[in-house]
């Protein structure tokens, strides 16, 4: 089948979700009222709180929920068929992903803008910042490892993308030091910059750096050199202060990201690549079963508790009306399903020219998880070749622009979670955590190198994919509480809470359930790392479902005697 | 000169005028989505340092002694300005005694 054919029903399905369940979710869950102030009008400052034009605010949005994790999910997911992939991002997108998005702004914007950290504290009880707390400390945990595992395997694989990355740094140092001094506009540096970046890949291909005979001859493993350099990085990286070098890679990584969608959308329409996996794979015995690993495989691109940090953290505070909300949270979370689809049918019809060729690439969970962004990478390049562009250069372009991803997201996620360790060190009244930011900084890198140089399936197989269901299970626990915190909080006021509590339910039966799938499996094959970090997630999963069924009840009782009166929508 | 040969130069004139007016609404466009969250986080930063330091000033007015008072209290007129915001951003709907601030 053409591969534009699933993506145009998908589409289609997005458009229909849009128009007429992210209305209901409006008029009848969340009681938007376009009269009301928002915190942008009412706290107005002009840093954080500013009234924004809500295409804009759009794509503030969706530049910072979209990232590298809706690809690497989507193309490990494709294990198991295109078919179970793309269902669980249609349904988890509309009925999942956008009822939490769109939640999660709306819950914020009537709580003076306050983050779901906070508003868990509030809405539920004291205990789930608590919670909350811990669930992000491993969510950043497995993110900082899985990422540095996805960009160890790239630069591995694409030598030639190894100048352009490092490249980036100085260009990225420069364009920021531009904007800083100069208040005129930055089209033209940036446009330069950009060409720059891609320029690079030439010189790239022209010298492909690869580190293997350095590693061969000091006789230590490729990927292991490479996962420590990356933390090494990060580790300067996330102490410098944010504009220096993190805000300028993000900025260019923004324009990357509408660069690489439109590649991909246009080659795919041009292209007619058909699809070569089968809708429903039939997997090597002994694997596992889809259902329900699916759901933990792909979390962002189907629902994402990140983005409830992103939504109540900056996007509520530029609301200039409460009716945008539905247009930034749930059309943020159709864009990031479009990604994810896109990556499903990048490894399925872009990737590959034949079946043969992608049963040899899925050939067990093992290969497909350790190769699946490198899958994603060449189905790029296929999808660049539909357009003109060679399909070395393309596949270069593509892992630049996925390690690019992946690096911005590892300084962000070490940076925050050298604050968690701050904070936990204020909590226990331990000094030197709290005072010593490179300390504090050495501890936050020093967990995830460990769990990404865990052994076990060799270079790049076995580990990253159930370390990357780990972190699709944590992901899944924090859009968990934030659908606790947006079902408490409607319930609260007389509406109805089941379009929030169904997709509850099922992010934490799912969760819960594959858990203790995993739990029993590594306490079979003794990995005393990996059971006892499930374990933990197992614990904190059931305690959020205590601390949801609580608040809950709670919520039941204290209804208000009157729902409030249905506002109007004004969205013009 | 013919009016074909005076047409000609003017139509470039307007199209070219129409260039450099597509190309500030795409600047604009661009500054607004993407330089905006950046500058936004630059104020940002610069904010978060004025609030320590008018912490540091104010020292005596949140009941902690200030050594160097004497030195940082003719600092205090220049920092009312703000004060109300900057008191509701740390956490406090209100300042001290009634009347002093809100």
């Amino acid at each position: 089948m053409p591969a534009i054919v699933p993506a145009l029903v998908v589409l289609g399905i997005f458009y229909l979700g849009y128009r007429h369940y992210s209305s209901y979710l409006a008029r009848r869950v969340y009681g938007l009222d376009a009269q009301r102030a928002t915190p942008a009008h009412t706290m107005r400052d002009g840093v954080d709180f500013i009234p924004t034009n809500k295409h804009v605010l759009f794509g503030h949005h969706f530049t910072s929920v979209a990232g590298a994790a809706p690809i690497v999910g989507p193309a490990v997911a494709a294990f198991w068929g295109w078919g179970p992939a793309l269902l669980w991002i249609t349904l988890g997108t509309v009925f999942a992903a956008g009822v939490h998005d769109f939640g999660s702004i709306v819950v914020s914007v009537r709580h003076r803008a306050q983050s779901i950290g906070t508003l868990a504290s509030d809405v539920i009880t004291r205990r789930a910042r608590t919670l909350f707390l811990l669930i992000i400390f491993f969510l950043l945990t497995l993110v900082n490892a899985v990422f540095a595992v996805v960009i160890s395997n790239l630069l591995i694989a694409n030598p030639a993308a190894v100048i352009p990355i490092f490249l980036q740094i100085p260009l990225a140092i420069g364009l920021g030091q531009y904007i800083y001094r100069v208040r005129s506009s930055a089209l033209l540096p940036s446009i330069i910059g950009v060409l720059v970046l891609y320029l690079s890949i030439l010189l790239g291909m022209a010298f492909p750096l690869s580190i293997e005979p350095l590693t061969s001859a000091l006789g230590i493993g490729e990927r292991a050199t490479w996962v420590v350099v990356l933390f090494a990085y990060t580790f300067v990286a996330s102490q410098l202060p944010v504009w220096v070098l993190l805000q300028p890679r993000d900025y260019i990584n923004s324009h990357q990201l509408f660069i690489a969608l439109g590649i991909i959308l246009l080659g795919l329409l041009v292209g007619f690549d058909v699809i070569q996996a089968p809708v429903v794979n039939d997997v090597p015995p002994g694997s596992k079963h889809w259902f329900p690993f699916l759901f933990i495989t792909i979390a962002c691109g189907a629902v994402s508790g990140f983005h409830s940090l992103v939504s109540s953290g900056t996007t509520s505070k530029q609301l200039a009306k409460e009716t945008d909300a539905r247009y930034v949270g749930y059309m943020g979370a159709l864009g990031e399903g479009s990604l994810a689809v896109a990556s499903v049918l990048a490894v399925t019809a872009g990737a590959v020219a034949s079946t043969t060729e992608w049963n040899r690439l899925y050939s067990s969970f093992s290969a497909a998880s350790g190769g699946a962004t490198q899958n994603f990478v060449e189905g790029v390049a296929g999808f660049a070749n539909n357009l003109g562009l060679p399909v070395a250069y393309g596949t270069v372009f593509a892992a630049v622009v996925v390690v690019s991803f992946a690096a911005t997201t590892m300084d962000t996620g070490v940076r925050l979670q050298r604050y968690v360790v701050q904070e936990i060190g204020s909590t226990l009244n331990i000094r030197p955590l709290t005072r010593n930011i490179p300390l504090a900084t050495a501890l936050a890198v020093l967990v995830p190198v460990a769990m990404a140089l865990l052994p076990g399936g060799g270079e790049k197989g076995y580990t990253f994919g159930v370390l990357w269901q780990l972190f699709g299970t944590t992901n899944q626990l924090t859009a968990g509480l934030a659908l606790a915190v947006i079902a408490v909080w409607v319930t609260k006021r007389r509406r109805n809470p089941v379009a929030v509590l169904v997709p509850l339910v099922f992010l934490l039966v799912m969760t819960t359930w594959a858990l203790v799938i995993n739990m029993l499996e590594f306490i079979g094959q003794g990995q005393w790392v990996l059971a006892p970090l499930d374990m933990i997630i197992f614990v904190l999963a059931i305690w959020l479902i205590v601390e949801a069924g609580l608040a809950l009840r709670r919520a039941w009782n204290d209804r208000t005697s009157e729902p409030e009166p249905e506002a109007k929508l004004d969205e013009s | 000169m013919s009016p074909d040969s005076r047409a000609a130069p003017l139509s470039t004139r307007n199209s070219w005028h129409r260039v450099v007016a597509a190309w500030r609404r795409f600047e604009a466009f661009h500054d607004e989505m993407f330089v905006a969250p950046w500058r936004q986080g630059l104020e940002r930063e610069a904010r978060r340092q004025d609030d320590t330091f008018r912490a540091l000033v104010m020292l005596d007015a949140l009941g902690v002694e200030n050594p160097v008072a004497y030195e940082t209290m003719e600092l205090i007129p220049h920092l009312v300005g703000d004060l109300h915001a900057w008191h509701q951003r740390m956490g406090q709907d209100t300042f001290g005694d009634p009347g002093t601030c809100c």
